[in-house]
Formats: structure tokens, C-alpha cells, sequence
């Protein structure tokens, strides 16, 4: 597999507090990619910073270079399509309420014009079926999303993301607020989308991390203790940081 | 940086120190019975090597649950998976003893064997020694068990040769010796076996083994 993402000496502040330490990685292609640890620890500052989302917030700072197929999104690209190709799932799923479900999916497409209306029909519905909610709301897609079940927004909101092809898809926490059932659903989407795809996911649930990376990232302090294939990483890590977080010991 | 093994880890130690302790008993009753002292083991041992299953399975049970319950990961993960195998070592250790008391009651001779008293020894002196570096975390005692396999394997080499070349020895005595021999040497394999599964347990590495 190739590298998508090289993440080279990345260093990220608010204001004068330092969230990311001096990070190196390396993400492939068509993989997915956990993000653990503790709280506060610069897991989201770290996904932020892979789509320009981290310069949005007044006083933060970004250091070093993101590589996006080899190409530095920092100066050598223009924000907008960062974040068109590199896509975000929140942890609290948000579907546009004054949309209908199929609106939502095609809402960025929509921004960006050129489509017709029949060609948005499609792609809306290309893109449910891609999330598996095509079966559940072919016949209410007028409905608005804000009417299906969280699970269901949540699958909606990949949907979203897909719509605009992007490259690489960060989730943050997307499971979080959803029910066993729902996150199982997602949990599988991840894995189909890995395909087409490359993922980065940040949890707090280690057993999820577990159950759907390929790869697993251990943050700590805003340092980058340990990454590793995620195999490695359960059974054996090789950091005392790392195996005290994943076996609950920490704090 | 030490790490506390949670509850469930430490109830699962103390079966295995339980079973353990069957197996001590088995282990004392057969030197006996091979230093000519006792007889008529085979009831006693049948008995303590069903308690031993016993305690294997209520140990597999006990480890199956904390996957469950826990989903443990790093060295957690580790022990339970290694506590399973170590069980049924000793579970296969326990038999093996058995064994050789059927094999006592079967001939229901002695033979004059020192060098088959001291393959007893060192194998089982193997067998207690891994326990304590399982028990102790022990990665380097456990490694310096594994290289002793070679001298029970050669033990046991030598007492067939010495009766292959001696033609004139009783039939059963060959047959005492060279069964017995040959359950003692796998025996001290069983201690090897727990040895590399320390080794897994402290370094996340596994060895060659079985």
C-alpha cells in the first residue's frame, strides 16, 4: 500500500498552549487508522490539523507539513479542497434539520454547482446505498434528516462526506453517542469504506479501536507515544504509556 | 513502571496455584512410588488427576469470562491466554504422573534404576521451577528451564541405550524403565511449554516452541 498521508514534524498551539508535540507519522492508503487517548491528549487537534480545521480556531497555531499524496496542504493547496478531500464525521451526528434526507447527502455537491438535478437524485442515492440507509429511507427521502434515528443521521452524515469523494475521512468519536446496534452499523461501514478509502477514526473505546484499524496511534501529552499495527498494539505494546491506557490503568 | 494485576487475574492465579498444589501432592506420592516406598497409587492419583481437570476447567471458565466481562488487552490478554495453556499443562503433567503409576501397578516390579529416579527429578524440578518464574513474571528463569530440556532429553537417551546394549536385562525391566523414561522426558517438555508461555506473558514475544 502506498503512503496517503505523511505527517512530517507537526506541531500545533492554542494560543500559547502546545497541543501536538513534534508528530511523525505515516498513514497508507486505503487503511484505517485509530486515534486513542486519554482526554486532552490532541487526538482531535491531530485530525484537525489534517484538514485545515485547527487554523479556524482564533489563536491556533500550526507547524511543520501534512502531505497529502505528497503535496503539502498547507502551501501548496487551498483549504477548500482540503477539507473536499479530506471529509469529517463529528462524534454528534448533524444533518442539516431544514434539509430532506437526500438534500443532505448532496448538500455539498450542491455549493459546489454544476449538477443537474437528476444527476444529484443519483448521487444522492449512490451515496445512501453506500451507507446502507438506502433500504431504510428510499421511500421518505423528502423527509428531514433530522427525523431519523441517531444512528440512522449518523450514517447520514457519511453519506455527506462521501458525496464528495474525498480522499481521506476523519471521524471523530462517531460512534459515541449511538446505541450497540447503530455502532455496529457503523463499525462495519468503516471497514467496506477502507476500499475506497482512507480512514482515520478517533475512540475512546479501545475495544473499538481493536475491532476496525488496521492501524492504531497512541497520543499522549500531545506526543505520538506509539503506532503501530493495531494487532501489535493490543497484544503486545511496546510503550509502558500505551499498554497502561489500554488496560484501563491509567490516571 | 510495575502494573497491578486487576481482581480477576489474581482469582484466576489462585486456581492455577491450586491446581498447582494438586500437582505437588501427585508428585510426592509417585517419587515414593518409585523410591519403592509406596504402592498402590493409581486410585489416589486417578483421583487427584480428576480434581486437577476439574480445576482446568473451572480455570478455562474463569478466563473465557474475563474475556467477556473484560476484553482485556496488552499483558492482560496475555495472561488469560496464557493461563489456559499453563492449566492444561498441568493438567498433562498431572496425567503423566497417573501414567506412571499405572505403569507401577501394571509391572509390579522394581527395578534397580538410578539414573531413572534422577530423570524424575530434574524433570520435575523443571516443572516446579517454571511455575515459580510464571508465577515470579520471570522471563530469564524461564528461558534458563528451557535449555535444561536438552539433559532430560538426553536422560532419557541414555537409559535406552544402556538397555539396548544390555541384552541380558529383564524384559520388564526394560519395559518399566524405558515407558517411564519416556513420560518423564514429555513431562519435562510440558515445562518447557509453560516456560515459553512466560516468556509470551512478560515479553509479548512469542518463542519457538511445541
Amino acid at each position: 500500500m502506498e503512503t496517503k498521508l505523511e505527517i512530517k514534524n507537526l506541531n500545533a498551539w492554542f494560543g500559547e498552549k502546545q497541543a501536538l508535540k513534534n508528530i511523525n507519522i505515516k498513514i497508507l492508503e486505503k487503511s484505517v487508522t485509530a486515534v486513542i487517548g486519554p482526554s486532552g491528549c490532541g487526538k482531535s487537534t491531530f485530525i484537525r490539523c489534517i484538514n485545515r480545521m485547527h487554523e479556524v480556531t482564533s489563536g491556533a497555531k500550526v507547524s511543520g507539513e501534512v502531505l497529502l499524496d505528497g503535496a503539502d496542504i498547507y502551501t501548496s493547496m487551498d483549504a477548500m479542497d482540503v477539507r473536499r478531500k479530506v471529509g469529517m464525521v463529528f462524534q454528534k451526528p448533524n444533518p442539516f434539520p431544514n434539509m430532506s434526507i437526500a438534500d443532505n447527502v448532496v448538500a455539498g455537491l450542491k455549493l459546489l454547482g454544476g449538477y443537474k438535478k437528476e444527476e444529484l437524485a443519483e448521487l444522492a442515492e449512490k451515496n445512501l446505498k453506500a451507507v446502507g440507509l438506502w433500504g431504510e429511507v428510499k421511500d421518505e427521502l423528502k423527509k428531514s434528516g433530522a427525523s431519523l434515528s441517531g444512528g440512522q443521521q449518523q450514517r447520514l452524515c457519511i453519506a455527506r462526506a462521501l458525496a464528495m469523494e474525498p480522499e481521506v475521512i476523519l471521524m471523530d468519536e462517531p460512534t459515541s453517542a449511538l446505541d450497540p446496534a447503530s455502532t455496529v452499523k457503523i463499525e462495519e461501514l468503516v471497514k467496506r469504506l477502507k476500499e475506497y478509502t482512507t480512514i482515520l477514526i478517533i475512540t475512546h473505546n479501545v475495544q473499538q479501536a481493536a475491532r476496525v484499524s488496521d492501524m492504531t496511534a497512541f497520543f499522549y501529552l500531545g506526543e505520538l507515544i506509539e503506532f503501530s499495527e493495531t494487532r501489535d498494539i493490543f497484544e503486545a505494546p511496546k510503550n509502558a504509556l500505551t499498554e497502561r491506557y489500554i488496560t484501563g490503568r491509567f490516571g | 513502571m510495575t502494573m497491578k494485576d486487576p481482581e480477576y487475574l489474581t482469582r484466576i492465579y489462585e486456581q492455577i496455584k491450586e491446581m498447582n498444589g494438586i500437582v505437588e501432592t501427585v508428585s510426592l506420592n509417585i517419587e515414593e512410588g518409585l523410591n519403592n516406598k509406596k504402592g498402590n497409587l493409581k486410585p489416589l492419583l486417578t483421583d487427584l488427576c480428576k480434581e486437577a481437570q476439574i480445576k482446568e476447567e473451572q480455570i478455562v471458565e474463569m478466563c473465557v469470562e474475563a474475556l467477556i466481562r473484560y476484553q482485556p488487552f496488552a499483558r492482560d490478554l496475555r495472561s488469560i491466554t496464557v493461563a489456559m495453556k499453563v492449566a492444561y499443562d498441568l493438567s498433562r503433567i498431572c496425567r503423566y504422573h497417573r501414567n506412571i503409576s499405572e505403569v507401577l501397578e501394571e509391572f509390579n516390579i522394581r527395578c534397580d534404576e538410578p539414573a531413572l529416579m534422577e530423570l524424575y527429578r530434574e524433570a520435575y524440578n523443571m516443572v516446579r521451577e517454571s511455575l515459580e518464574a510464571y508465577f515470579g513474571k520471570d522471563a530469564k528463569a524461564a528461558a534458563a528451564i528451557i535449555k535444561r530440556d536438552a539433559v532430560v532429553d538426553e536422560g532419557y537417551r541414555a537409559i535406552l541405550r544402556k538397555y539396548a546394549a544390555s541384552p541380558g536385562t529383564s524384559g520388564n525391566c526394560i519395559l518399566f524403565n524405558g515407558i517411564t523414561a519416556r513420560i518423564i522426558e514429555r513431562m519435562a517438555d510440558h515445562a518447557c511449554y509453560i516456560s515459553h508461555e512466560t516468556i509470551y506473558l512478560v515479553t509479548g514475544r512469542r518463542t519457538d516452541y511445541r
